[in-house]
């Protein structure tokens, strides 16, 4: 009996034990020793991401015969909490992908400066800010994701409008619209702001037509003043616009992604502020309005005084981990990733904007052109500098505002203390 | 009489221990063995219960109450900056002082208010299934379907019935009614996903229901009829008297599903918008857990539901009691 007992307690422990092990440990193995690279990321499992894979994995060969490299494709979802626990446990892949800042500069940590090694690709890349944080250099951009406002140009015409002179007034933008409401029936803007997204996409989009240029870069540094009747103009020209019915009907019930897209795409709305890379962007609606319709427009001025620019940062970028046994073989890795060849591929395949300024973009359609002839004078986004807090609060603010249940004043009162708060 | 003699004892009651005596004495004398082991077999016999319910306590413990502690205790300290230190009640102060907590409270306190009418609907549906209005057999059927479609798969059906462009406000304009914003608008829109929530599960409470007609007196309802009463009346004074236990088990159930099983509903529907007017407890805490990056706060959240939870459940184990001792 006693012997029964100590045997049940035993397993019972065991049990116990093994039903309190925790998640499974990163499958692949601290690399760098024996000439292997390990690689982390969320895009090399596509079939879209395959050649860019393949062309940066020959250059690399090219560079370093002897060295092995890994690519470890994790779901995007739970991509940063595995990242989070190899970072604590102080082994994991060697290189990793990472979304340009907050998610990159929380891990800076864990990172080593790159700046030594990717002097030369400076020039040739863009996107650097998002990855860079106090001076240094944590990652090397792949793609680069802002916010271009698209519109129909089927639509310009058809209201008899010039598709190839969008408005560069907010007033003027605003007949332009009523012209083609007139003529064909659809609304200015497709507006998803069921998650509260849509206001994000407003105000990074419309931003560098409201604010002066001293204002914009002042919010970028952290001095956002909420009190300043551009910051409020922001704001209530989103209210303005939809109380103009300048929106789709139901804004705070339509999903950005991708109901707003969808009523963009099949002639609804003459302009959405879409994305650069990934989804809602050039790509997606040229299968639909052919890639000759899609045009991208700068803001229209809306104060005067004001110099609309192209919204964007870093989109996704390749870093190096601190505890790599080859610094510099990883390094190389990277600056494969962020070839020319290889980048040329991932522009073509996965219909991203490359970070690559040098790849030739004009067989893909006018829209592209003109992304890609923004860069060099774009900013950051506006919304991309706000906490998640904020910007969730914000999502809520504009919905409120949508529905008249909050006054600007109230709602900016309300941002500020949140921004303030951190 | 040397010490170490069990040894040689043990053969002889290889099996039960508790049966001392019954062994051939192999060592020493009889009686002093036998007492010992009838003392060994006192004490394994004290322990034996303690043995048999220790795997069903430690799993509870280690894997319930364990993680429990650690997880009120966890809703004491800080997240992000002072993640790890202990911060007193500030998660708590904090829960109060935000404006998605509270709604989210309030909405439990909208979910019990309209519970009667969860209740109502497939009670008097069933009803009319017990008495056979015509297509009873259909009619049974047709009810029950919503219940085996999951949350996600009804959320999106009712995405696109209740789109402002959609085929809901489509019949609502041929009937010169104006269109509602169900989804969009923050007074309509908590209604709209509590409908859709009873829709989709009133179907478990109506075979609840029809199971407590099947206990029914046949002979009441004919003596009803025979003195020529209506069916309201039929209603009021057999059925529902009738069914009590039935009604008070179906409002148990009916209140559980919805404090617990509506966050598929709300993340396809809503996502806890708009305004954050649909917002409840579960909701919350996975959205500062996983979209916040507030883990602390976030258990603080879980403590107050759990604390209000508590209360439910011992609200309705007294009324179980009660309707026990009514029996």
């Amino acid at each position: 009996m006693k012997q029964r007992a100590l045997w049940s307690v035993i397993l019972i422990a065991a049990l116990a034990v093994a039903g309190c092990g925790s998640a499974s440990a990163p499958d692949s193995e601290s690399g760098g020793a024996g000439g292997k690279l390990v690689v982390w990321d969320w895009k090399s499992g596509e079939a879209s991401a395959a050649s860019y894979i393949e062309k940066a994995k020959a250059d690399f060969a090219g560079k370093h015969r002897g060295v092995t490299v890994e690519f470890v494709a994790q779901p995007f979802e739970q991509y940063y909490t595995l990242l989070g626990a190899a970072i604590q446990a102080g082994k994991g892949p060697d290189v990793m992908l990472f979304n340009g800042g907050g998610q990159m500069r929380d891990r800076v940590d864990a990172l080593l400066p790159l700046d030594e090694y990717v002097g030369e690709d400076k020039r040739r890349l863009a996107g650097w800010e998002a990855f860079t944080k106090d001076g240094k250099i944590y990652a090397a951009p792949v793609t680069l994701q802002g916010h271009p406002i698209y519109y129909n140009k089927s639509l310009y015409q058809k209201a008899g409008l010039d598709p190839e002179r969008p408005a560069t007034r907010w007033d003027e933008f605003v007949a332009h619209c009523a012209a083609i409401t007139k003529a064909t029936g659809a609304k200015c803007f497709a507006q998803g702001n069921k998650e509260g997204i849509g206001i994000q996409f407003f105000l990074s989009a419309l931003g560098s037509g409201i604010l002066s240029a001293q204002e914009y870069d002042d919010w970028i540094a952290g001095k956002r003043d909420w009190t300043s009747p551009g910051v409020k103009r922001v704001f209530s020209l989103w209210k303005e616009v939809n109380d103009q019915g300048l929106n789709n009907d139901g804004a705070n019930s339509t999903a950005m992604f991708n109901d707003a897209f969808a009523v963009f795409q099949s002639g609804k709305a003459s302009h959405v502020i879409g994305l650069m890379s990934d989804v809602g962007h050039w790509k997606d609606f040229a299968e639909f309005l052919d890639a000759a319709n899609v045009g991208v427009m700068r803001s229209p001025v809306v104060t005067a005084g004001a110099t609309p620019s192209l919204p964007y940062d870093g989109g996704i970028g390749y870093a190096v981990a601190k505890w790599t046994k080859d610094p510099k073989a990883a390094a190389d890795l990277v600056r494969s990733l962020t070839s020319t060849d290889a980048l040329k591929s991932f522009y073509a395949d996965a219909g991203a904007i490359a970070a690559d300024s040098t790849i030739d973009v004009t067989g893909a359609g006018p829209a592209v052109a003109t992304i890609v002839s923004g860069i060099d004078g774009g900013k950051p986004a506006l919304h991309v500098a706000l906490s998640s807090k904020t910007v969730e609060l914000m999502g809520r603010l504009s919905q409120q505002l949508l529905s008249g249940s909050v006054t600007v004043d109230e709602a900016m009162k309300q941002l500020a203390a949140s921004d303030q708060a951190g | 009489m040397p010490r170490g003699s069990p040894s040689p004892v043990r053969p002889a009651a290889p099996g039960r221990a508790g049966g001392a005596g019954a062994g051939t004495p192999l060592a020493g004398p009889a009686p002093v063995g036998g007492s010992r082991r009838d003392r060994d077999g006192r004490r394994s016999e004290r322990l034996a219960p303690y043995v048999l319910v220790a795997p069903a306590v430690l799993i509870i413990v280690v894997l319930r109450l364990w993680p429990l502690v650690l997880g009120v205790n966890f809703s004491f300290t800080g997240d992000g900056e002072r993640n790890g230190a202990p911060v007193g009640l500030d998660n708590y102060t904090a829960l109060l002082d935000d404006p998605l907590f509270r709604t989210a409270l309030r909405n439990v306190g909208l979910l019990v208010l309209m519970l009667p009418i969860a209740v109502a609907i497939p009670g008097l549906l069933a009803t009319f299934i017990y008495l056979r209005v015509p297509g009873h057999r259909l009619f049974r059927s047709v009810y029950f379907f919503p219940a085996v479609l999951s949350p996600v798969i009804v959320g999106a059906i009712f995405n696109l019935l209740m789109a402002y462009d959609g085929p809901l406000n489509a019949v609502l304009a041929h009937a010169g009614i104006g269109p509602v914003d169900w989804l969009g608008d923050p007074h309509v829109a908590v209604f709209a996903v509590v409908g859709v929530h009873v829709w989709a599960t009133f179907g478990m409470a109506l075979v609840v229901f029809l199971a407590g007609f099947a206990t029914l007196d046949a002979a009441l309802l004919d003596a009803a009829r025979v003195d020529g009463a209506s069916l309201p009346q039929t209603i009021r004074h057999v059925v529902v008297p009738g069914l009590t236990r039935t009604i008070q088990f179906v409002f148990i159930t009916t209140m559980i599903g919805m404090l617990t099983s509506m966050f598929g509903l709300l993340y396809v529907m809503t996502g806890g918008g708009p305004e954050g007017s649909t917002y409840l407890p579960e909701y919350y805490i996975w959205v500062q857990q996983g979209q916040m990056n507030r883990p602390a706060l976030a258990s603080a959240a879980s403590t107050a539901l759990f604390v209000i939870m508590l209360v439910v459940g011992l609200l309705q184990i007294s009324v179980l009691r009660r309707v026990g001792r009514d029996d």
